[in-house]
């Protein structure tokens, strides 16, 4: 059994899910806990094959499985390292993703579920498909049509409201576009490779392409200068890089059903950085180095990758949908991943002392971010998914104090959200500290690394306000008018228990609960021993010898401590979780200590407002109210106007 | 040295920094009084009137006003804690407790934590009062987590280490000893450190005057005395990484001179705090977040030039 053929049987299986789970649409439950088993199997699979690779190695050379020489058409596929982690994450996302959905699609009484997890199950085979597939032409075409198209059926899931199908519509047109575009920069490698190469085999295959590279650089630098601008536009789409996700990302995420959502914003964009990746770094052979103006391309994909990053979460911060927030934020992160996969590509040019190791760093940290990112932001839309079943709205200005009506979801939430904003000891932090050191390492060599790596720690601490206001106002703060009366809806619904007693009474169904607690022990795993996410990629790293990922995979990024803390290869960084987990428990006991010390009594009151507090719902403070002075800072023309609306909307 | 014998060394460098942090954070908040009151010509109360009150809060009732009165109980053990990690983690006349186990980056987000946590009060808190300071803690956050950093980040491009031994020895000047990028940060940090501390004039989340302490509005009783002394306790540990990013002089002697050295610059430190807070009128949060802006502006200026090694 090779890595290659558990993949065509994870693919296999996938597809024949889709093809029974119709049949049993009738009962939603039956039909949800059908396409989980097949998700579980398939993912099963696709583990193993991961497995394999890291363990074993990857095979030599592609497996072809179904070949049509003529056309040129061969189904060949290849999981080397770089798959494996793609693999890997799809695999570990869908689980989650499919169990949720097995109560959370109850929520549409209008809608069946025969136009859903078929769908979600031929999505999931064209992802796995697609991160281990060697043809750019041909199969490229098939698994992308295979994602984009269900894709498309899932985000306008709910057909009969307009807005889901203009963000369909939306989807499908920019994915349109960036499957021709990364078609058109693909034949054009392969012709003219095909004029001034002779490398035997397929035309369209990764093999191929690349054995022809070095001379298609060199003879002709404009051609391939445009083929990779092609690339970089065709995937950038993908992935939601500025300025093309601003057009489709926003509306397409809170549109379709949530753990959809999850899998669009944990798994999907991140095949755009596959592609990448795949095709700036692992395509380009050694030898082609000299020609190969990478220091630019990196210098272009880091700089937009800031942009990026500070643009979606600037605009997320005006955000007061829960969906349409994390969708902004999914922009954001991915301007880190984009920074990190840019600072690697510039550094790789590079061969100044420590610049390959800065590089490593850059691909290591922006790899993880990749796995990170698709943990804690799937964990959020589940939670907003929760969220959105026990409440019926998505948003925020509605919600208020869901602490005590959804306990359980609330501690996921508080991680996700703690993840996502770079807290010490859980999982975001990891990603964004092996960045910004590989940013920082790395700045001798290419000067604007670190003015990037700094305005990464702004938009960090953008990220932080979002979440502030996001498990702030929702969970936190006071229950609102809106949520009291759901809660008191649905324990009218059940007859046990007292009717006073609202706790717990919105918490999600165990098969939701167990999806969020799964996600949400991952980050904090990272977190803690991020030694362990590290070894991960960095493994998955060692057995990729394609192209330029060789020379990163000889280069050595981070040693691993035995507190399962890391450090720099150079030792100028270093983080050791459990040492800072140890001195702020330690402190913490002591600061609890003292506050004992007093033995003073403890009293429940409602906050001071005049004794106006619980009066009206509009006497708290809503999402609405954050940040009024920063959301009007950028629009500096308009910025009295702004300020009016400002004052006359609330205080702020 | 053994390992062991290193954590040992280390650990008991941490203990000594985190005592001296809680014996000097409410004596520094006396200094300031006192000082305080003089130039308005008043007597003041006494030094040690700060562990007094504190001493005093212990005792009182502690009135939980959220609805998540677990939160709110977290958030006042994390307040004071997250400020003594950073005091493990920043050389105070001694070597940086944690340094081998961590680095600049890891110092940003540390402290980033006090603020997390003084958000949290306010949150779960549940007041409209305590949720409008959140809102401008953390718009005055936004920008100064990020110049802190950018220092931190200059500095360490200045020595090529992120190590907090190597970057808090006075590194924004360089090796040469001398870059225009240090001085601009300096000009940066001499405006930016009242706001980082939370002093008048940039006092914008707490304005006893106009919001009643913002996010701690609704706090009283051992709370309250965990947030206060957490505030207290900010203003020697931002004071320390001050000193140890821009005033380095003295501090490379043998261990019984850089030590007193180290905390004279300190209260040297505090006193100009308490001069420029007495004698200024607070700004409102539309003026400070325009002014926090520009720092930042400035400071990513300077960042490019040491960059450069200039």
């Amino acid at each position: 059994m090779t890595a290659e053929r558990l993949i065509v049987a994870a693919i296999a299986v996938a597809v024949a899910g889709a093809l029974i789970t119709p049949l049993a649409s009738r009962c939603k439950t039956t039909a949800g806990w059908i396409a989980f088993l097949v998700t579980l199997v398939s993912a099963g699979l696709a583990l193993s094959a991961v497995a394999m690779v890291l363990i074993e190695g990857p095979s030599e050379h592609p497996k072809a499985f179904w070949a049509m020489p003529r056309l040129g058409f061969d189904l060949r596929l290849h999981v080397d390292g770089l798959s494996a982690i793609f693999v890997a994450l799809t695999a570990l996302i869908s689980v989650p993703a499919a169990m949720h959905s097995v109560r959370y699609m109850h929520h549409y009484a209008d809608y069946g579920v025969a136009h859903y997890y078929p769908f979600v199950l031929l999505f999931l085979a064209a992802m796995y498909g697609l991160v281990s597939t060697t043809d750019m032409m041909w199969f490229f075409f098939i698994f992308w049509q295979l994602m984009t198209i269900p894709g498309y059926l899932l985000i306008r899931y709910e057909y009969r409201s307009k807005a889901s199908a203009r963000a369909g519509m939306r989807y499908l047109v920019m994915m349109q576009i960036a499957c021709v575009a990364t078609m058109i920069g693909a034949e054009m490698l392969a012709v003219a490779g095909s004029r001034v190469g002779d490398a035997p085999g397929l035309k369209y295959d990764f093999a191929t392409v690349s054995a022809n590279l070095p001379l298609v650089l060199a003879q002709k630098p404009a051609l391939a200068a445009t083929a990779f601008g092609l690339f970089l536009v065709g995937f950038g789409i993908k992935m939601g890089m500025w300025p093309f996700g601003h057009v489709w990302l926003p509306d397409a995420h809170p549109a379709a059903p949530s753990p959809v959502s999850a899998m669009l914003s944990g798994v999907m964009i991140k095949t755009g950085v596959y592609g990448l990746l795949r095709y700036f770094v692992w395509l380009v052979p050694e030898g082609a180095l000299p020609d190969y103006p990478m220091a630019t391309w990196g210098a272009i994909v880091a700089l937009i990758g800031t942009v990026t990053l500070l643009t979606g979460t600037y605009q997320a911060l005006r955000q007061e949908q829960s969906k349409r927030l994390l969708a902004f934020h999914s922009i954001g992160q991915v301007g880190y991943i984009l920074l990190g996969a840019g600072a690697c590509m510039a550094l790789l040019a590079s061969d100044g002392p420590g610049a390959r190791e800065a590089a490593t760093l850059a691909f290591l940290g922006a790899t993880l971010h990749v796995l990170n990112h698709g943990v804690f932001k799937a964990l959020l839309f589940l939670n907003a998914g929760s969220m959105l079943t026990a409440t019926g709205t998505q948003d925020l200005n509605r919600l208020g104090g869901m602490w005590t009506y959804m306990p359980l979801t609330a501690l996921t939430a508080l991680v996700a959200s703690c993840s996502i904003a770079g807290v010490p000891l859980f999982s975001g932090f990891v990603s964004k500290w092996t960045i910004y050191a590989a940013a920082i390492q790395g700045n001798p060599h290419a000067p604007y690394l670190a003015v990037c790596g700094a305005i990464a720690v702004l938009t960090s601490a953008l990220t932080l306000a979002s979440f502030v206001k996001f498990f702030g106002v929702s969970f936190l703060s006071r229950t609102s008018a809106w949520v009291a009366q759901r809660a008191r809806e649905r324990r009218a619904q059940r007859p046990t228990g007292s009717s006073s007693d609202l706790a717990g009474s919105l918490e999600a169904p165990v098969s939701m609960l167990v999806p969020q607690w799964f996600l949400a022990v991952l980050c904090v795993g990272v977190g803690v021993a991020p030694a362990a996410g590290l070894s991960f990629v960095t493994r998955a790293l060692a057995v990729s010898h394609d192209g330029l990922g060789a020379i990163l995979g000889r280069a050595l990024g981070v040693q691993a401590s035995a507190t399962l803390g890391v450090a720099t290869a150079s030792g100028q960084a270093a983080f050791v979780p459990a040492v800072i987990a140890g001195a702020m428990g330690l402190i913490m006991a002591l600061v609890w200590g003292v506050s004992r010390m007093g033995a003073s009594r403890r009293r429940a009151d409602s906050p001071w407002l005049c004794g106006y507090a619980d009066e009206a719902d509009s006497n708290r403070y809503s999402a609405h109210g954050f940040y009024g002075e920063v959301k009007g800072l950028f629009t500096a023309g308009r910025r009295p106007e702004a300020a009016r609306k400002g004052d006359a909307d609330g205080p702020t | 040295m053994s390992d062991w014998g290193l954590a040992l060394r280390q650990v008991g460098i941490a203990a000594v920094n985190v005592l001296c942090v809680i014996l000097a954070a409410p004596l520094a908040e006396g200094l300031l009084r006192k000082v305080t009151a003089r130039i308005q010509s008043r007597q003041g109360p006494p030094i040690i009137q700060p562990y007094l009150d504190l001493m005093k809060l212990l005792g009182k009732e502690d009135v939980e006003s959220g609805e998540t009165p677990v939160m709110q109980r977290l958030a006042a053990l994390l307040a004071p804690a997250a400020v003594l990690t950073a005091a493990c983690m920043t050389p105070m006349g001694l070597r940086a407790p944690l340094g081998p186990w961590t680095d600049v980056v890891v110092l940003v987000y540390v402290i980033t934590l006090c603020g997390i946590s003084t958000l949290l009060a306010g949150l779960s808190a549940g007041s409209t009062y305590s949720l409008l300071g959140v809102s401008r803690e953390m718009m005055a956050m936004m920008a100064l987590e990020p110049i802190l950093a950018v220092m931190l980040i200059a500095g360490s491009l200045q020595v090529g280490s992120l190590r907090l031994d190597d970057v808090l020895s006075g590194s924004v000047y360089g090796s040469g000893g001398f870059a225009w990028s240090g001085l601009i940060l300096l000009c940066v940090m001499a405006l930016a450190f009242q706001a980082m501390v939370q002093r008048m004039p940039y006092d914008t989340s707490e304005a006893e005057t106009e919001l009643m302490e913002g996010p701690i509005a609704e706090y009283s009783g051992p709370k309250l005395a965990m947030f206060k002394f957490a505030q207290m306790a900010k203003l020697v540990v931002y004071g320390g990484i001050a000193v140890g990013l821009f005033v380095p002089w003295g501090s490379d002697g043998p261990l019984w001179l850089a030590w007193p050295v180290f905390w004279l610059k300190l209260v040297a430190l505090i006193i100009v705090v308490t001069l420029i807070a007495a004698t200024h009128a607070r700004v409102r949060i539309d003026q400070a977040v325009r002014r926090y802006g520009a720092l930042l502006a400035v400071a990513l200026v300077a960042l490019v030039l040491a960059g450069m090694g200039k």
